[in-house]
């Protein structure tokens, strides 16, 4: 049901650019897509919130190519999915120019990711809760947290998750196994299994 | 990894999997930051041309003295209704007409309910 009143509120988008429908869809899925964005950056609110406006303005824009193959929020999280990498591969791109004018060699992605989304590099002071989440999925790499994330908070299902990111269902399992394994680890060494 | 191991991530995800942010301005945000698209400049010009034919119907209407030729037609059809007002009455008291009770209601009902509903229903979804 739920997904026959997204189709209807897409289709009134689609054929009559019917703002209030629109507004109606991004009410409804502003938080899950707010809070990808959140884990994904681990907890940089400012820029969470540009990237889901981003993904918000792509979806009105390219409405009229969703085809209902998928639920819309599967296609929406996406479109999420490909601005948070467009967004990581344009800050790769800069840092990258930034080192050679500096001349330092040996850029590391990883390390990159890791200190742009540090949960110490956080705007607002966030409650224990998100720091917890957001410095356990600090452990993980990107397409592991994406997996983790989209599984265990969005509560998307393996071949769901493969259509969102366009990873093939078998590498989800494995980021989804290394991922659980990563975090098991760090949540015993952090005495979350007393 | 264990079972519970598993149960150890689950658990930790799941007061996450409960947050819900709070909307704080962030739809308004958005709707004012919506581009116009494609379609809203095929609107645009689908207006701007309804505009200009109707230019174009007066200005022939009084080029080619229109009331006149309204006047014409009006006249035309009223003597016709007169007319076939006319035959209906000489002829009606010879004419046997089975009228269907239940197809009346129906008629009726499809007339005064069905459509005022449907209208109602695809103009509030509409606006």
């Amino acid at each position: 049901m739920a997904d026959l009143n997204d189709i209807s509120l897409v289709t009134q988008v689609a054929v009559f650019r019917n703002k209030k429908a629109f507004d109606q869809l991004v009410r409804k899925y502003q938080s899950p897509v707010r809070r990808f964005f959140l884990n994904q950056t681990l907890g940089n609110e400012q820029l969470s919130d540009d990237l889901a406006q981003e993904t918000f303005i792509k979806a009105y824009v390219n409405i009229t190519k969703f085809r209902g193959l998928s639920s819309f929020s599967t296609w929406l999280m996406r479109i999420a999915y490909n601005v948070f990498y467009d967004h990581k591969r344009s800050s790769k791109r800069e840092e990258c120019g930034v080192r050679s004018v500096e001349g330092e060699g040996g850029y590391d992605p990883q390390r990159n990711l890791q200190s742009e989304y540090s949960p110490s590099s956080l705007h607002t002071p966030p409650s224990t809760l998100k720091m917890d989440i957001h410095q356990a999925l600090a452990q993980l790499k990107p397409d592991e947290r994406a997996c983790i994330t989209l599984q265990l908070i969005d509560g998307y299902p393996i071949g769901e998750i493969s259509k969102i990111t366009g990873i093939a269902e078998n590498t989800v399992k494995s980021h989804l196994k290394r991922g659980k394994e990563k975090m098991a680890n760090y949540l015993r060494q952090n005495g979350y299994d007393r | 990894m264990t079972d519970r191991d598993d149960l150890l991530v689950q658990d930790f995800f799941r007061q996450a999997a409960r947050q819900q942010i709070e909307d704080d301005g962030f739809t308004e945000r958005v709707m004012q930051r919506l581009p116009r698209t494609d379609s809203y400049k095929v609107h645009r010009l689908t207006q701007l041309w309804t505009v200009f034919c109707v230019a174009v119907g007066i200005a022939l209407f009084f080029a080619f003295d229109g009331w006149e030729v309204l006047k014409a037609s009006m006249l035309t059809l009223f003597s016709t209704s007169v007319t076939a007002v006319e035959v209906f009455f000489t002829t009606a008291p010879t004419t046997e007409v089975h009228l269907n009770p239940w197809m009346i209601l129906l008629v009726v009902g499809f007339v005064l309910v069905y459509l005022p509903y449907q209208t109602a229903r695809k103009l509030s979804a509409t606006l």
